[in-house]
């Protein structure tokens, strides 16, 4: 079987969606021919889109901005749709991770509808959506196998996803967030914004700076 | 003032819309436009306007000055369109970085105190009913997330539809 494996974060290091793309590929074994794929432009290659229609398997892990899909993967994706619409339809089954800035993994819903629809209109069968919450602590959590510690629920979350990618199937959409207090969670964020705006050589204050 | 974002051709968009005389700042598809790289720069590094400097770069300013947002986009998968979700992706230093909570969910403290009214028109001739149901979901999200006073939200089958309806 072959998957591709699509980051969709315009970041180019230290993403969420990087980091759980690679615990994914964890559970995916050794068995599946694996590609991947960083969509951080809006500029998609006709190579890049032939690769990954040679899948049985696309997962999508991308990063939610105010509450749908980043415009650059979104340019990507209807380029893409006007190209599956040209070739004619695979049999592909798309599957979806979405992670989000605040604690709720439910902020996601929506992006993964948007996704849902995106693989209708280009023919494509639906597979799983997770919505991810807090998602700002992942990167930093590198040391932390998923399923243990703060990233449990991640851990089981993708271990039912990558069954049902191996095996082509369906499930229903799951909602997680880190096993860490949301209080503890909203403080770590917020010490965190201080820590760069002084390393920026501004001051705790500017964060709240209005322009006039 | 009112902010009308739209992603019509200058010549559809002209021929439809007459903004001559009225206090309406709009934002079309007409410079080039970068796409957010996430860097949150607009919090941390140049807080209150985005690093990049093209012209989409002081979005969040500008509705900190205004009293309703239109927006006029192609209904996509059910969001916005490309172009559209650009600006929008573009706004968020709107917003401080710090967390407050709404209905039980975690948002963002508010930067400025002057809140918009948000009106989004949606058009297509292709738009099914899961579709719409996604849009009008996220108009609320979206009005919630950017602490609006209150949103609508319309669909419309053409550009032609659009014609006298909106502004
Ligand atoms: C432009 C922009 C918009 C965002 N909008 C939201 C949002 O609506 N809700 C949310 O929970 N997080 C939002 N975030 C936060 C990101 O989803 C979060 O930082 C995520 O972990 C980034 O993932 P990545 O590292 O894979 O790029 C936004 C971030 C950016 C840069």
């Amino acid at each position: 079987m072959k998957i591709a494996l699509i980051n969709g974060s315009p970041k180019v290091k230290d993403s969420a969606s990087n980091a759980i793309l690679q615990e994914l590929k964890k559970f995916l074994g050794d068995e599946p021919i694996i590609i991947q794929e960083h969509f951080k432009s809006p500029e998609i290659k006709e190579e890049q889109m032939e690769s990954i229609l040679d899948c049985e398997a696309i997962v999508f892990a991308f990063p939610l901005y105010v509450d749908g899909i980043p415009s650059h993967l979104l340019h990507c994706l209807v380029r893409f749709q006007e190209y599956i619409d040209k070739i004619g339809k695979k049999e592909i089954v798309v599957y979806t991770l979405v992670n989000c800035g605040f604690y709720e993994g439910k902020h996601n819903a929506l992006a993964i509808d948007m996704m849902k629809h995106w693989t209708k209109k280009s023919g494509l069968k639906w597979g799983q959506g997770i919505g991810i919450g807090a998602g700002g602590m992942i990167p930093g959590l590198g040391n932390v196998p998923a399923g243990h510690g703060p990233k449990k629920n991640l851990g089981t979350a993708l271990k039912i996803i990558s069954d049902n990618i191996v095996n082509s199937s369906e499930g229903e959409t799951l909602f997680i967030t880190a096993n860490f207090p949301r209080f503890a969670y909203k403080l770590a964020a917020e010490f965190g914004w201080r820590k760069a705006i002084k390393a920026n050589g501004l001051r705790r204050k500017d964060l709240f700076r209005k322009k006039v | 003032m009112k902010i009308l974002i739209h992603d019509l051709n200058e010549n559809d968009f002209n021929l439809k819309f007459n903004v001559i005389g009225k206090d309406i700042t709009v934002i079309s598809n007409n410079n080039e436009i970068h796409n957010c790289i996430g860097c949150f720069g607009c919090w941390v590094k140049t807080p209150a306007a985005c690093v990049i400097r093209d012209k989409y770069g002081d979005m969040g300013e500008l509705y900190s000055k205004c009293d309703e947002v239109i927006i006029i986009s192609n209904c996509c998968y059910g969001g916005f369109s490309p172009f559209v979700k650009n600006v929008m992706d573009r706004s968020i230093s709107f917003v401080l970085p710090y967390f407050t909570y709404r209905n039980g969910e975690m948002h963002h403290k508010n930067r400025y105190n002057k809140r918009y009214k948000l009106k989004v028109c949606f058009y297509g001739d292709n738009i099914i009913e899961e579709e719409m149901d996604t849009a009008k979901k996220l108009v609320m999200a979206n009005s919630i997330n950017m602490n609006c006073i209150k949103h609508e939200v319309s669909f419309y089958n053409s550009i032609q539809e659009m014609e006298g309806e909106i502004l």
